[in-house]
């Protein structure tokens, strides 16, 4: 019972988070916020959210008791987030020294930025690829 | 030294399937699978949750490999 209102607690804090992250990267961005744009940002971890726990209240209804991680998994994401720390630390290192090569002097935050995000992207589906093999 | 098991074998004759075990023992199918087939070799903690569950002596569910018939 107490793990469950943890959880709870968690996922409403984390909703919270999200709404109003939104609106603070909006008012940072200098856009106005009008009704149709609030909707938006409060609506859609909203939506998020309502997918994912019945998702997960489908998941928990086809496959009973069953752990959805174990001792194995835990072991498979050491070894993925091992292999990723090297591919990172070294793909990184190994861009930055082609693209000096190539002439380029500087780095624009921006592109960076969306460099990261993929990245991030990437890392996260292969995240749900190890857990799940 | 490669640790083979009778897992799958003891499971059938049980007539026990892999979800059900995989319920019983707090595990995940594939995990189950995975340990069936050799390609992951369970922990202690769970070998010897896995030896409580079938009711089997260890030498009768894990091995060395070319050491079975000892």
């Amino acid at each position: 019972m107490k793990k469950k209102r943890l959880e709870r607690l968690t996922m409403g804090i984390i909703l919270i988070g999200m709404i109003i992250g939104g609106f603070i990267g909006l008012s940072i961005a200098g856009v106005t916020i009008n009704f149709s744009i609030a909707a938006a940002i409060i609506g859609a971890p909203l939506i998020g959210f309502f997918i994912s726990y019945s998702l997960s209240k489908w998941r928990k209804k086809r496959m009973g008791t069953i752990p959805e991680a174990d001792e194995r998994t835990a072991l498979m994401l050491k070894r993925y987030f091992l292999g990723v720390l090297y591919f990172v630390l070294f793909g990184s290192g190994a861009a930055l020294l082609v693209l000096y090569a190539m002439g380029i002097q500087t780095i624009e935050t921006g592109m960076l930025i969306v460099c990261m995000m993929i990245l991030y992207l990437v890392i996260g589906i292969g995240t749900l690829i190890a857990a799940k093999l | 030294m490669k640790v083979v098991n009778h897992i799958r074998e003891i499971r059938l004759k049980n007539g026990i399937t892999q979800v059900k075990m995989a319920q019983d023992l707090k595990i995940t199918r594939q995990t189950v699978n995975a340990i069936e087939k050799n390609k992951y070799n369970p922990s202690l903690e769970l070998a010897l949750k896995l030896i409580r569950y079938f009711n089997v002596p260890i030498e009768e569910m894990f091995y060395l490999e070319g050491y079975e018939e000892e």
